[in-house]
């Protein structure tokens, strides 16, 4: 590979970029101008958009104490409320005097129940020429309004009903045995409430305020009473009167309701202080005692870790996005473009190495996404930190917007790096494999989607750095940098995980990027011709067209299929684990899982799709080395993923196993189930049903290409995937590479089989029988707990032994491929070879 | 310079399943001949100038480009040829120059041999006056100016023309054969597909007839006239590909008459 050409490659595809108009605007010029403008129509629109007003009525007014007066001319007096004068004048008070024919509606605390409900037609406008409006009149009433006495009917109306509600609660608390009364009068409760919901909603007002009759008078008794006794007086009553309450109604699912309710209970709460401390004062009691239990809150944080939230949520997940955006368009457009105008040949037929090319490609790519991502950053930041600065006083005081440290923002570019590098090699190869720019674009969508899950994810509060999530593409990333820009106590100990972090974010990188060189070197990807789709015919196609092995894309369908089946029976796996008697039918369910979930899609594709089972399935009789070797390898496995998987929950590399699985590995401890029914559920049955999908299907199907190895990679993560559980799946794809060589080397499923068989059922044992063991000290001992531990030399001697049959697996295979592709032995796996065509069922 | 043998090239098709654009395709080119590969669209001459070029790998069989094997060594072939067809194309956003000079870097030209180069190209092909202007506003006459510039850049032995000149005025067809017949002339080996009798006649020193991946005659004008008792090129021509359409059809017939019992 030559640099130079990497370097001209690279020249020439930036010269390119920047030479197109659209390229540059959205990239340069959309983030400089876009922000400011957008900062500058948001002012605009703060300073021409004044919130509407909420309308708050209070009923009877004139029966609150005079002092401490809650209402001043205007509404509630402005002092109550937490921010003054702003606050008044977002809310419109509407304060409502009652005349005498208020009297017989007076919304006096629980009256009878009445028998009848309001009817819908009870008008009330009557009561509106007493009432006296004392609402914040700062402007003229607008159109649609309603007029005060429009409002003060429906108030007033409300009000009865909710105090019918109210009693016909209160009654059937009451009176609980009448259950045949109850059920009716639930009924009409249940049908007022509905309907003074709905006219609360019609009603005009956001939050109703209803003072019962002779509030005032009763504080003022209860007032005179405290005084009386902390004069000495002898009253003869121990009983103090109490004050009805004040009901105050609001919607809390209408947002404007809530927030209105918000500012009326502050309001309220600070008046309530006030005559409380007017009440220790009358009782000549200290003040102090307003607060008995003295509490003091101290923040630490600073202004800048204040910020420093704001930053950590905004700047990754923005990040993120942007270095996505930035990559992709340039990508469609050096990838799927260069197709579209007909210059990938011209570029083919010159000399540069494929690996050249794309390696230039991918370098102008991340050039463009880590300029989008920064450039937007950069602007948003200003324009943010002017707006604050600017306008935002009141703002300013609560969240200072300062821009991270150079530290954070020095992290922030370095994690940028490998971000921009998984996105552009990605983003690449989705773009050589698109036939044309408008199939590119139909791929940003998806991608999108994933990433932006993964961000959301990360940005909620609760998720914290694992060793887990240091190695998942996206996720370690902005994990690691809303960790480091939050700054928190303890952060510093987040450094550590940059190592994974980038290590796993520049191997993620190197795969893409690895499989867009090898989109460059398939010859038909690159001279795809847009064919018109039809499903019919496709399907007809796809059952007349069969070959003794499935192709590649069945193998993908039929892993889909397992996986979509396991979705949606996880559903009933958990419900039934609530039977009576758990253990049994949670190995019905395994077994029945197995069965129908995994091999049954795996035969059921196979008899459709494919010519010969035998192939498919591998169905041949082994050799008796492969058989032992099959076996001999699961006996060397056991101890190294058993140690492996105990290394890895004690350094909490996966999280804690969940209750289901938990419950699954205390069943094959009891004691009183046979020996051949745990064995036929753990061992007998994944390893018959998972093989035959597995290493049978998939297999087949992804290995038809000729690349094995990677064949052999993609099924054992596809088997990890299936087991769900992050510590399992884990050893599962481990496990499924040896699985996989083994079923190549030996062109049967059976030692595949065995190995599985052998594998579950000497998990089974050490978990039930290892215990009994005897411990020599040298091999094997004992973990703390008591379970069996193989020690150092065991492991290494295991290991020694494993990797020599890998190894000897590996060469076999490789020559029986070296000796195909020569043309000596017929390809492997196609259909017009007659090694297949005469065994065929 | 030009050798290949037994070449065969099969291509996944969803309806047929496998569809073979070369049959047992075998030929040579000397170098000062022009080679003509004649046949009707799909063909599969494409398909055989793309193995050539190392753009497609071929199923099986042999190809070589100056004793150098096309799958062995991509790298080393595709320094010593020069390719154009109707799908390779110039870059929009780059001048005349730029895309010259682009690609003669890319041939690894030290950077004084290749301005002269250049210089003397544009001479030949009277480029000097769109040596600045960009590819998107050039019309189609001046961008098969710059295809050719590109082709013959680094001074290959080995030149393929894949239908030069489909698509275009008479006046700028006829100045791209005359390059091309100026570049037999200076003893460069050169293969030239077309499905236009008159280009063949005027400019091939030995034709092959190629049709559905097969080649059906191969010789000299004189010659093939002589084999099929045609001296009509354009009959001669219809004779054969109508002869393979019949042969393609029985096989065909009996095929499915195989398939179904």
């Amino acid at each position: 590979m030559s640099w130079k050409n990497v370097r001209l490659i690279f020249m020439r595809e930036v010269r390119d970029q920047l030479r197109d108009r659209r390229t540059l605007f959205m990239i340069t010029v959309l983030p400089v101008l876009l922000y400011p403008m957008l900062g500058l129509g948001v002012v605009q629109m703060m300073l021409t958009f004044s919130e509407q007003q909420r309308v708050v009525v209070i009923l009877n007014a004139e029966d609150l104490p005079e002092a401490p007066t809650l209402l001043d001319d205007n509404g509630i007096d402005p002092d109550w409320y937490d921010n003054g004068q702003e606050d008044a004048s977002r809310l419109r008070i509407l304060a409502a005097r009652a005349g005498e024919d208020h009297a017989a509606n007076g919304s006096e605390v629980p009256s009878m129940p009445s028998e009848l409900a309001p009817s819908e037609e009870a008008d009330s406008a009557g009561h509106a020429p007493g009432a006296e409006s004392r609402s914040a009149e700062k402007r003229p009433p607008r159109r649609g309004d309603k007029t005060d006495a429009e409002l003060l009917a429906a108030a007033h109306n409300l009000a009865e009903q909710i105090t019918t509600i109210q009693s016909l609660k209160a009654s059937s608390t009451a009176a609980e045995d009448q259950s045949s009364d109850e059920v009716t009068r639930e009924q009409k409760r249940h049908a007022l409430q509905n309907l003074v919901s709905e006219r609360f909603g019609e009603s005009g007002f956001h939050v109703l305020v209803v003072v019962p009759k002779g509030y005032g008078a009763a504080m003022k008794s209860m007032q005179n009473q405290i005084k009386a006794r902390s004069e000495g007086a002898e009253t003869g009553d121990t009983q103090i009167v109490s004050v009805p309450p004040i009901t105050i109604v609001r919607n809390s699912a209408d947002e404007k309701s809530s927030v209105a309710f918000d500012q009326v209970q502050a309001a309220l709460a600070n008046w309530e202080d006030a005559i409380r401390r007017r009440s220790f004062e009358i009782a000549s009691l200290p003040v102090e005692l307003e607060h008995p239990a003295r509490l003091k809150y101290v923040e630490v944080a600073g202004e800048e870790q204040v910020a420093a939230t704001v930053w950590s949520k905004l700047f990754p997940a923005l990040l993120v996005i942007m270095a996505l955006t930035g990559a992709f368009y340039p990508a469609v457009d050096l990838g799927a473009g260069e197709k579209e105008r007909g210059t990938m040949e011209t570029l083919l037929i010159s000399p540069a190495r494929r690996v050249e090319l794309v390696l230039g490609k991918f370098l102008t790519i991340m050039l463009f996404s880590v300029a989008t991502a920064v450039l937007n950053l950069f602007s948003m930041g200003l324009t943010g930190q002017q707006m604050v600065s600017g306008i935002g006083r009141g703002l300013a005081d609560t969240v200072s917007l300062e821009f991270p440290g150079f530290g954070p923002l020095m992290w922030m570019v370095i994690l940028l790096l490998p971000l921009s590098a998984l996105f552009s090699s990605l983003c690449l190869a989705l773009a050589t494999f698109a036939r044309s720019t408008k199939e590119g674009q139909y791929y940003l969508t998806p991608l999108l989607m994933v990433v932006m899950g993964l961000t959301m994810f990360c940005v909620s509060p609760a998720v914290e750095m694992t060793p887990l999530y240091s190695v998942i593409p996206v996720v370690n990333v902005t994990l690691l940098l809303k960790g480091l820009l939050l700054n928190a106590p303890g952060s510093g100990n987040l450094v550590v995980y940059a190592v994974p972090v980038l290590i796993s974010s520049i191997g993620y990188s190197i795969l893409s990027l690895w499989w867009a060189i090898e989109l460059y070197n398939s010859e038909d990807v690159l001279f795809r011709e847009a064919e018109k789709f039809d499903l019919r015919l496709w399907f007809r196609q796809m059952l007349r067209t069969k070959d003794a092995v499935p192709a590649f894309p069945e193998a993908v369908f039929c892993f889909i299929m397992i996986l979509m089946l396991q979705f949606v029976a996880m559903k009933y796996m958990a419900t039934d684990l609530n039977a009576p008697d758990p253990g049994s039918s949670m190995m019905r369910l395994i077994v029945v899982q197995q069965l129908a979930m995994i091999a049954c899609p795996a035969v059921f594709m196979g008899l459709l799709l494919t010519t010969s089972l035998r192939a498919t399935f591998r169905l041949r009789m082994p050799s008796l080395p492969a058989m032992a070797i099959g076996v001999g390898l699961a006996v060397i496995a056991h101890p190294l993923s058993m140690e492996l998987s105990r290394f890895l929950v004690e350094y909490q590399v996966f999280p804690d196993l969940p209750e289901s699985a938990r419950q699954v590995m205390a069943l094959m401890k009891t004691e009183d189930r046979p020996t051949w029914l745990l064995l036929l559920v753990f061992a007998v049955t994944p390893a018959i049903c998972e093989e035959l999908a597995f290493r049978g299907f998939i297999l087949s199907g992804l290995a038809r290409g000729g690349r094995l190895a990677i064949a052999v990679g993609i099924s054992s993560v596809m088997f990890g995937i299936i087991h769900m559980i992050p510590q399992q799946a884990f050893n599962a794809a481990l496990l499924g590479l040896v699985l996989g060589l083994l079923a190549i080397y030996s062109r049967s499923l059976c030692p595949a089989m065995a190995f599985h068989f052998c594998n579950n059922a000497l998990a089974m044992f050490y978990s039930t029988e290892a215990s009994q063991f005897n411990t020599d000290g040298v091999f094997f001992s004992r973990h703390p707990d008591g379970q069996l531990s193989y020690e150092a030399p065991l492991l290494v001697l295991c290991g020694i032994v494993g990797i020599l049959l890998i190894i000897h697996m590996i060469k076999v295979v490789s020559t029986e491929q070296d000796l195909k592709r020569r043309g000596l032995i017929l390809a492997y796996g196609e259909s017009r070879t007659p090694a297949y065509n005469d065994d065929s069922p | 310079m030009i050798r290949v043998q037994g070449l065969y090239k099969e291509f996944a098709d969803p309806r047929t399943g496998v569809f073979r654009a070369l049959d047992n395709v075998s030929f040579e080119v000397k170098p000062g001949e022009i080679y003509g590969l004649l046949g009707p669209n799909g063909a599969g001459k494409t398909t055989c100038l793309r193995i050539l070029s190392t753009v497609l790998r071929p199923t099986r069989g042999l190809a070589e480009v100056d004793g150098i094997n096309v799958v062995e060594n991509p790298e080393g072939v595709r320094g010593r040829i020069g390719f154009m067809s109707c799908n390779t194309g110039i870059y929009d956003r780059m001048t005349a120059r730029e895309m010259v000079e682009y690609y003669g870097r890319l041939y690894a030209i030290p950077e004084d041999k290749l301005q002269l180069r250049i210089d003397e190209i544009f001479d030949i092909l009277q480029m000097h006056d769109i040596r600045d202007r960009l590819g998107g506003k050039m019309s189609t006459g001046m961008k098969q100016k710059v295809s050719i510039a590109r082709t013959i850049v680094h001074d290959p032995p080995v030149i393929i023309f894949d239908e030069p000149t489909s698509g275009l005025d008479v006046l700028v067809a006829r100045a791209v054969l005359k390059a091309v017949a100026a570049l037999r002339d200076q003893g460069k080996c050169i293969i030239f597909s077309t499905h236009i009798m008159r280009e063949v006649e005027k400019l091939c020193d030995r034709i092959a007839v190629i049709h559905c991946g097969k080649i059906l005659a191969e010789g000299t004008l004189p010659e093939l006239a002589e084999r099929y008792q045609q001296s009509d090129v354009e009959e001669l021509f219809f004779d054969l590909v109508q002869r393979r359409e019949d042969e393609v059809a029985e096989e065909r017939r009996h095929a499915g008459s195989e398939v179904q019992p």
